[in-house]
């Protein structure tokens, strides 16, 4: 598949130059928590964005099976922040209007920002199983823990500077 | 001496106790606590664009020039990247350009730490010391990463916490792995995997209780841990303490004060056992 630079750009503009660095090391493949169940690793994932293969690299379960704990991150011997790379393809993916369940969490979770200024985790999940309905089990599971000790809340908390954060959504998001 | 409180969104919710506790902890070592006026959610792990991150978190930064605690790693976290990010002049530009306050430089510390430094050695507020007490201290990911003032492979901070409240830390390999739970609703079988093991480890170590300095870590450890013991078929039964409720109870603060009652695995056996102990050594000495 042809080289698609514009793409490679876009992934080292937002998770920083330094990604060009990459010596395949394989630090981060080998100190993800996640890795066994990754396809591509993390590793090979950031080749492929250096590769310039947009759609090898924006269509897997790897940028959806990162927990962000960033072990990654601090271990890296060049510097680099694959976690970032994951976080800008999941920029892209999102840009591009890609969807998918894992994908769709993330929207309604910037969605709830974006109106409220804070998250309310019952809307949240409500709104995530009507896409997800396979998730209902667990949430049931984790419901009766919660609700009976009075830490599920049915009220949706507004801040006052909702048109603030929505700016810094919709504009800083943008650049 | 008086800070700036940023509670984040789960305190509302399923974090009502780390709330509680780290306000009547504060209370009880005479740190005055001042809410962060009208915040917002600092973006937790789930929003990939960095500048919109930034921005999330300068706004709650803005609104204050007290130092600002947090009990929460992820909040801690994310508000400590983008302080480091606002230092590139073209960053804070970007971001002020959207701001109602401007955002001119911040200082954001974590509940333990916040403790460990009003704690002397043999402090004598402490009024349970939780002799004999195992405490298993589990750091998870964001209190030392990515840019934390402890190490990220080796801190020992929690340690000498639980040693200044007179309990016992327990070496347990998996104190510095992530729990799994950014992912758990997406990827329900992945974040239980990673869940038990931390679990599993915790219970070889001989810990009674595990301490947690993170939401997201307490509630995969604790709402989840009946599930988990149920569909693994291996017991567990360890309570899972915020770090705020541990100093709590060593500092003679009742169930009611530190939410106790709202744990999912009860630490009310565990915390009459350490009571009693107290009580008998004071009647010794």
């Amino acid at each position: 598949m042809a080289r698609d630079e514009k793409f490679k750009q876009e992934v080292l503009r937002l998770a920083g130059t330094e990604v060009r660095t990459c010596i395949q090391c394989g630090t981060c493949s080998a100190s993800c928590p996640t890795a066994s169940l990754m396809d591509p690793s993390i590793r090979r994932l950031i080749k492929l964005c250096l590769e310039g293969k947009r759609e090898e690299a924006l269509h897997n379960e790897t940028l959806w099976l990162c927990t962000s704990c960033l072990l990654c991150t601090v271990r890296c011997p060049r510097g680099i922040r694959p976690k970032a790379v994951v976080s800008a393809l999941k920029d892209i993916a999102e840009r591009a209007g890609l969807q998918s369940k894992d994908a769709s969490y993330e929207q309604f979770f910037l969605k709830q920002i974006k109106d409220f200024g804070r998250i309310a985790e019952l809307s949240l999940t409500a709104e995530f199983l009507l896409v997800f309905p396979q998730g209902a089990v667990q949430s049931m599971q984790m419901g009766l823990e919660l609700l009976p000790r009075g830490k599920i809340d049915l009220k949706i908390e507004k801040i006052n500077g909702r048109d603030e954060v929505k700016r810094i959504v919709e504009e800083l998001g943008k650049k | 001496m008086k800070l700036a409180y940023y509670p984040g969104c789960v305190s509302h919710s399923t974090g009502k106790e780390m709330d509680a506790s780290t306000r009547a902890v504060c209370a009880a070592l005479g740190i005055k606590l001042v809410e962060l006026e009208d915040w917002n959610c600092c973006g937790a792990t789930h929003v990939s664009n960095e500048l919109v991150a930034t921005g999330l978190a300068a706004r709650n930064m803005a609104q204050t020039d007290l130092e600002i605690m947090t009990s929460c790693s992820i909040c801690y976290s994310n508000l400590r990247a983008a302080a480091q990010r606002l230092e590139e002049s073209e960053t804070l530009e970007k971001v002020n350009a959207v701001l109602d306050r401007k955002y001119s430089g911040s200082k954001i510390r974590h509940a333990l730490d916040v403790i460990l430094e009003a704690l002397a050695e043999d402090d004598e507020r402490i009024a349970v010391p939780l002799k004999g007490l195992l405490v298993a201290p589990y750091y998870g990911c964001l209190l030392t990463r990515p840019t934390g003032l402890y190490s990220a492979e080796f801190p020992s901070i929690l340690e000498k916490l639980i040693k200044r409240l007179k309990a016992e830390p327990v070496e347990f390999r998996l104190k510095t792995f992530c729990c799994g739970g950014p992912i758990f609703m997406p990827q329900e079988k992945a974040a239980e995997d990673i869940a038990f093991r931390i679990l599993s480890e915790a219970k070889k170590a001989g810990a009674q209780v595990i301490v947690t300095v993170c939401p997201l870590c307490h509630l995969m450890l604790d709402a989840k841990q009946k599930v988990l013991e149920q569909k693994r078929g291996e017991p567990i039964g360890i309570p899972v303490l915020y770090v705020t409720q541990l100093a709590g109870i060593a500092l003679g603060l009742g169930p009611e004060d530190l939410g106790l009652e709202m744990n999912c695995v009860s630490p009310m056996a565990m915390v009459e056992r350490v009571r009693a102990k107290g009580t008998m050594l004071e009647q010794k000495s």
